[in-house]
């Protein structure tokens, strides 16, 4: 599998890292841990669990970073030591979840509803064409919240894909391998992740267009 | 792919789309069917809305608790 490489801008605060700069390790730090604890979650039991998980895998970044020479994105490098320490925390509290229950659904079937369309696979029943609503309505807070209740309510790894994808920008090269994902399995993730965030947006905005 | 793709199987692929994964054949398959199906039309820019909405959630914050913890192991390493 090819990685992402590392951005100017990640070689550049390896070496305040390197030199110990405090503020660069908060930041990282910042903007990394929340979903770094999610992550985590996924392979152990508790949330204090992941949480120690989490202190490992700095610990482990802290470590490695002598080793670390740009070949993967340091966000991608930082998961990957992640996951390891979760997954073989996960096998030793006897709680490895199966990747079937993490990635939710059953993958093979369609994200669509299959009858919302006819015997020859055209649409039957369109979805709503919100397009005509005024953009205020569409982009509102109310609909916002929607879209987080949604991801909220994903099994967690099409919770985790869209996360990283859509709400942190992340390439997918990014999101499979810091996630230890086939190219495949991330695509069919966020696919499926996508197609339940846009039927909950749907749902609500034809609900509230009157 | 030499046959024309339905709607059911068009939907399916929008994401592969607009993530440009497609190989060559599908995409133009995918492409040829856009251009004469306003129905599949509509859900690809439902798509691109609601990404561009879910881009403008925010993630969640560390909790101050966790951010003491790991700057402690920080300055721990960084004495060691």
């Amino acid at each position: 599998m090819q990685a992402p490489r590392a951005s100017a801008a990640d070689l550049e605060l390896v070496e305040r890292l390197r030199a110990h700069d405090e503020a660069a390790f908060i930041e990282l730090v910042e903007k990394l841990t929340p979903s770094m604890q999610r992550v985590a979650r996924m392979f152990v039991p508790s949330d204090a669990v992941a949480g120690e998980v989490v202190q490992d895998a700095w610990l482990g970044v802290l470590q490695g970073l002598d080793g670390y020479e740009g070949r993967a994105s340091l966000r991608t490098w930082i998961f990957r030591i992640l996951v390891n320490i979760a997954k073989t925390r996960g096998q030793r509290e006897a709680r490895s979840v199966p990747f079937a229950t993490l990635a939710g659904d059953d993958l093979e079937e369609p994200a669509f509803d299959p009858a919302a369309f006819d015997h020859s696979g055209g649409w039957s029943s369109l979805p709503f064409d919100w397009r005509g609503m005024p953009d205020e309505r569409v982009t509102g807070r109310e609909t916002l919240a929607v879209i987080g209740r949604a991801i909220e309510a994903l099994p967690p790894m099409q919770a985790e894909v869209i996360r990283l994808r859509d709400v942190l920008g992340w390439t997918s090269d990014e999101v499979r391998n810091a996630l230890d994902l086939t190219d495949t399995n991330q695509r069919v993730l966020l696919h499926r992740a996508r197609a339940k965030v846009r039927a909950a947006v749907e749902e609500h905005l034809r609900s509230v267009n009157t | 792919m030499s046959r024309d793709l339905v709607c059911r199987e068009v939907v399916e692929l929008l994401n592969g789309y607009l993530d440009q994964a497609l190989p060559a054949d599908v995409l133009a398959a995918v492409e040829a069917h856009l251009a004469g199906c306003d129905g599949c039309t509509m859900v690809l820019e439902e798509f691109r809305q609601t990404i561009a909405m879910t881009g403008m959630l925010t993630e969640d914050q560390v909790t101050p608790s966790q951010r003491e913890t790991l700057l402690a192991a920080f300055r721990g390493w960084s004495l060691a």
